[in-house]
């Protein structure tokens, strides 16, 4: 995969633009760590408080590498079947049913059990090939032809078991199956691993990826990130937003409004057709950006201390 | 320039972060790849290879800035009202040069080079401290240096004179930079490990001698030493879930093939969560212990799904919603005087309590729960009220006993402890958070004892 796309990965600052004309924009860090790992391929683990654009980052490494994305959510209790492969049963039955008649005919001139078996024999494995496999998601990311990129989504979310059983196609890249034996990737994926920190993942997982966390963005960035994002809303307005919601996460709140959330209430806003924050019309969308009610109490109670500062702070920028 | 990397390396794990042999391969690629030339990238892209979580990322930038702080060697103010400007001279050693000339880059160099040879990633201790100073400053021919102002000062000339004072002043500064960078590595390669040495004292010291300033450490350990044992013992849960096949899932599953089964389908068992209901003693005799027996509560209570705990004194108060609504400290000083829950602080009476636990909360307890008494069982002479705890025992899976003083004592002057011994599963003398641990190994074992 290296030679086509290589003068996409050529620099940080390549990587960096690329992404942005995508319509993501990634700081240092994260252009950092994609570079590191296309060049040393390896997976990349992202951490990070909900809404900071984790998978995103995936899709869009996908967008931009122009290849399929191939996304494994993962939930406790996902196991080996439905995240690797699956021997299509039906199929398999279907076909012994049809070839019950060939199978008599091949088994026609034998006498005995043993001679039967040994004659079968010759036919092998012909129910446990590779027609009968079906691929989920890791076998397919594994043998796509022209290379893609693996998201697994929450690996915090599956059990210690399947975290082991990553192993393998993390670090070798690479899926044994008993019957067949080991396919070997044909061009790497890119893998991404995400994860929520619900649970602190095994050493052995952390160390064969390169670690990437991801913080809410600073008010420059989260800036820029609207005015890529939601393009219709005015420069007063956008600095406004974005001071608002950087002040609301200095709260003290159950879950503090994400990246994506403040997305969404820049769109509200615009198709509110207001030009400047105005306390009135907060206060009708703050449940946007607010989950809680608590939540909502409590930045009600600053309300219009908030949208002061903001108002006072986005003047300045 | 790879031995900065390892020494970087060093230093990290010395802070705590565990890297391992491919992670410092990684981080060698990933250097090749970028170069040393652009520190912020060369920390982003380390910090990617080397640093896992968070926690690890936050020690890694201040270990990264800290090590490579290229500190300047500070130089002493020039004196310039002696008319000759004085030089160094052939005869002056190299040391004795760069001190003159107040070469601070050249000193610098070969501070870090001498410190390399003799190895101050070595150090341990803050004794050590002196000891590398003295030999890093012999290492770069200090002695010379001092012969010299010793015959300087012997010559009667003023210039002589005036020269000595100068490098005298250069060598107590260059002393101080010295005395400066054996501080900063003893913070870079050993901070961590005396810090490992504590956590070690600590777990084996008796819980009622721990002073008050090692609380928050305290509560570190036993946060980590909870949630450990927990995850190993989920994860046993989860194995044993397996049980024998479900004929009616597997039947209506293999509809689809003609009733044949292909796809068998296996019941698996319940989920058996650990179901504790802690019982702690608050009163005087305990007091030292039960500080550290609530902090243990509280940890338990975050990590462990299902505990109901009660505390009690001369009655008893349940105390749950406690450790879900406060912080550890608000929490424990609730808990510890009993506000707003209306434990009476008289004289313990447990014999009180159990009928308290009989006529409110017996429904609690079931088959499966495990009954956690923290108390030394000084019942001040009152009715043990032996048969309740008999019924709780027979009631529960089982019922362990937590008792701060050491087997000798129990069952002396007022200690009930003989008489409830029968009806315990376990009792355990528990001074030291070692033995907390074993316990909490075994309250975690879903099987029974």
């Amino acid at each position: 995969m290296k030679l086509s796309y290589d003068n996409k990965f050529a620099s940080i600052e390549d990587i960096q633009k690329g992404f942005g004309s995508i319509g993501y924009i990634c700081s240092r860090q994260i252009a950092t760590t994609l570079y590191l790992a296309f060049h040393l391929e390896k997976p990349i683990l992202v951490e990070g408080p909900a809404g900071v654009g984790k998978t995103e980052v995936a899709k869009t490494a996908a967008i931009y590498l122009d290849k399929p994305l191939i996304r494994l959510q993962c939930y406790e209790g996902l196991d080996e079947s439905k995240a690797l492969y699956e021997w299509k049963y039906g199929k398999q039955l279907l076909y012994t049913q049809i070839l019950k008649e060939k199978l008599n005919e091949i088994l026609k001139d034998t006498k005995g059990l043993g001679p039967s078996i040994s004659k079968l024999h010759q036919h092998d494995d012909i129910f446990f090939s590779t027609h009968f496999l079906e691929p989920r998601p890791l076998l397919s990311a594994i043998q796509s032809k022209e290379g893609a990129v693996l998201l697994v989504d929450e690996v915090d979310k599956s059990d210690q078991e399947f975290e082991a059983f990553l192993l393998e196609i993390l670090s070798d890249f690479q899926v044994s199956v008993p019957e067949i034996g080991t396919i070997q990737a044909t061009s790497k994926p890119f893998v991404f691993l995400t994860s929520n920190n619900t649970r602190e993942l095994s050493e052995a997982l952390k160390r064969r990826c390169l670690h990437l966390f991801i913080p809410f963005p600073d008010t420059k960035l989260e800036k820029e990130i609207i005015r890529v994002r939601v393009p219709d809303v005015s420069e007063d307005l956008r600095s406004q937003l974005v001071s608002f919601i950087q002040q609301v996460r200095k709260l003290d709140l159950k879950k503090l409004p994400s990246v994506s959330e403040t997305i969404d209430w820049a769109k509200v806003l615009v198709l509110l057709h207001s030009s400047a924050l105005d306390p009135e019309l907060i206060k009708e969308t703050l449940n946007i950006f607010l989950k809680f009610e608590d939540d909502i109490d409590i930045v009600n109670e600053h309300l219009y201390q908030l949208v002061d500062k903001s108002k006072r702070e986005g003047t300045m920028y | 320039m790879q031995q900065v990397l390892q020494n970087l390396i060093m230093a990290l794990r010395a802070s705590g972060v565990r890297i391992s042999v491919s992670e410092n391969i990684d981080a060698m690629n990933a250097v090749r790849l970028l170069g040393y030339d652009h520190r912020q990238r060369l920390k982003d892209s380390l910090s990617a290879t080397l640093a896992k979580s968070q926690n690890e990322t936050e020690i890694f930038e201040t270990c990264f800035d800290r090590f490579f702080s290229l500190n300047n060697l500070s130089a002493p103010e020039k004196d310039t009202t002696f008319p000759q400007e004085i030089g160094p001279d052939e005869q002056d050693s190299l040391l004795g040069q760069m001190l003159l000339s107040g070469d601070q880059a050249g000193l610098s160099v070969s501070m870090r080079q001498t410190a390399a040879e003799i190895g101050i990633t070595g150090i341990r201790f803050f004794t050590q401290k002196s000891l590398y100073i003295q030999r890093i400053l012999r290492g770069m021919g200090i002695e010379d240096v001092d012969r010299n102002i010793k015959n300087l000062r012997r010559d009667e000339s003023a210039y002589s004179f005036e020269k000595a004072r100068v490098l005298k002043g250069a060598r107590d500064q260059l002393f101080e930079n010295v005395k400066d960078f054996v501080e900063q590595q003893y913070s870079l390669f050993a901070a961590s490990v005396n810090e490992e040495l504590l956590d070690k004292y600590l777990k084996r010291t008796s819980l009622s001698n721990l002073e008050k300033q090692d609380f928050a450490r305290m509560r570190a350990i036993m946060k980590k030493m909870i949630k450990r044992l927990n995850d190993r013992h989920s994860r046993r849960r989860k194995s044993s879930k397996k049980g024998c096949l479900d004929l009616k899932k597997t039947l209506r599953a293999n509809l689809a093939y003609q009733g044949t089964p292909f796809e068998p389908r296996w019941k698996s068992r319940k989920i058996d969560r650990p179901d504790i209901v802690a019982l702690c003693d608050v009163s005087r005799s305990v007091e030292a212990m039960a500080r550290f027996l609530l902090l243990f509560l509280y940890s338990l209570n975050e990590e462990v799904a299902k505990v109901r705990s009660f505390i009690f004194c001369s009655n008893l108060v349940e105390a749950t919603h406690i450790f879900k609504e406060y912080g550890v400290e608000e929490a424990l000083v609730r808990l510890h005087k009993g506000v707003g829950l209306g434990v009476m602080l008289g004289r313990t009476d447990y014999g009180q309590v159990f009928r308290d636990f009989k006529e409110s909360w017996l429904d609690a307890v079931t088959n499966k729960t495990t009954v956690l008494i923290l108390g030394d069982a000084r019942n001040n002479y009152g009715d043990p009220e032996a048969g309740i705890l008999k019924l709780l025992y027979k009631r529960s899976k089982r019922l362990l006993w937590l008792n701060p003083e050491s087997p000798p004592f129990w069952g002396t002057g007022d200690s009930a402890m003989k008489t409830y011994l029968p009806y315990c599963s376990i009792v355990q003398k528990c001074t030291t958070v070692r033995h907390l641990e074993r316990v909490v190994g075994s309250l975690l074992r879903t099987r029974a004892v």
